[in-house]
């Protein structure tokens, strides 16, 4: 896990999902936004477990629907929650000098 | 005590929140958060700027959070219904806080802002006007307060829990690299600690896990409940989550919350440290 996996896991921002980086640098970023027919689902909060299924962090979505983790090369757990009982988690792999997309529909 | 006596629900706060003498307040780390919507009714109060002493590292003082709870229009008779974002760490922080100055009639909303926000339930803009009170703090509790030196003196006496991420007990990770000023200088974890990340005593929704499964996650741990006990995590808000669960959810007396935590602790010199993931 990076370094900023951990500053949301750590509660030192939690940031909001609307700001996303564009180049991943030496990040593993997985970055990416939830929609529901068709619209960004803008309240609700974005997991990142391990692949153990263990919480790491969580963010809350932006106004479009985005999130963003930087994580660390490998394998990992993204799961969504929003108003309404709605849940998704889909399986996403990770690597230091990319960013990898999930776009969850839920 | 019983969890009613130190937290409420949703539809609790539904029914109550324009009660006399009841106050909500929310506290965040991302006050943008409040300013974007509150549950209606509900003061703001911001983790840093309210709660800490602008130039030395401590918290405001009596003078200090008796001003603060006067402006916000808190009287000491009120209750107070703390919640927030982040599974409620700054909400269970800001509990332990008032708690340290002596008000005891302070509760926590189970599941913060994420379990609102998940049920779709109302959220305002409007910014209550609360007339000033003539607020009065008693002097801090130090039994729920640990400081550096307890901490050293507790390594293989007291509970130790570390309730960071397996990562930053290890050592393998020290602090977010954008937040330098709150970096320790080493990696790694007090000896004989325990690790306990604070998420173990949270369902997803932010509320906490029962009695019966909460008594187990430490106890599997290797927790003696028999002893005295100190939380302790990176700047402290995390394990004032941790604090809350044994002290108030399964009311074991004798239990601290170091905030000066990893941040002061990995930066002391001559202290002993161990590294890796512990037993």
């Amino acid at each position: 896990m990076s370094d900023a996996a951990q500053a949301v896991a750590d509660g030192c921002g939690a940031p909001a999902g609307s700001s996303r980086v564009t180049e991943a640098g030496n990040q593993a970023v997985v970055q990416g936004t939830v929609t529901q027919d068709g619209s960004p689902v803008s309240t609700g909060y974005a997991r990142l477990l391990n692949s153990g299924g263990e919480f790491v962090a969580e963010v809350p979505l932006g106004a479009d629907g985005g999130f963003q983790f930087f994580a660390a090369s490998g394998d990992w757990k993204l799961r969504v929650l929003a108003p309404g009982g709605i849940t998704a988690e889909l399986d996403v792999t990770a690597a230091i000098g990319r960013i990898s997309r999930v776009e969850v529909i839920v | 005590m019983s969890r009613s006596d130190v937290l409420v629900d949703a539809d609790w706060v539904e029914a109550h929140k324009g009660d006399p003498g009841v106050v909500l307040v929310e506290v965040d780390e991302d006050t943008s958060a409040y300013d974007k919507g509150h549950i209606r009714g509900a003061v703001k109060i911001d983790w840093k700027k309210d709660l800490q002493d602008p130039v030395r590292r401590d918290f405001v003082d009596r003078a200090g959070f008796e001003a603060l709870l006067s402006e916000r229009g808190i009287s000491n008779d009120d209750t107070v219904i703390l919640y927030g974002g982040n599974n409620n760490w700054f909400a269970a922080y800001a509990y332990w806080y008032f708690r340290l100055y002596g008000h005891h009639k302070v509760k926590l909303l189970d599941g913060g802002r994420k379990k609102w926000e998940l049920d779709s339930r109302e959220l305002v803009t409007d910014v209550p006007s609360r007339a000033a009170t003539n607020y009065q703090a008693k002097d801090q509790d130090t039994s729920i307060r640990a400081f550096r030196d307890e901490v050293v003196a507790a390594i293989g006496d007291k509970n130790l829990i570390d309730v960071r991420s397996p990562d930053e007990f290890a050592g393998r990770l020290l602090a977010p690299a954008h937040l330098p000023q709150e970096q320790a200088q080493r990696g790694g974890h007090v000896p004989t600690a325990k690790n306990v990340p604070w998420s173990k005593a949270a369902e997803e929704d932010g509320t906490f896990k029962s009695d019966d499964t909460l008594r187990a996650l430490y106890s599997d741990a290797g927790v003696d409940f028999g002893r005295d006990t100190i939380a302790y995590c990176r700047i402290g808000e995390r394990s004032a989550h941790t604090w809350f669960v044994f002290h108030e959810l399964l009311g074991h007396p004798n239990v601290k919350n170091y905030d000066g935590s990893w941040t002061e602790y990995g930066s002391l010199v001559g202290v002993p440290i161990e590294l890796g993931d512990g037993s």
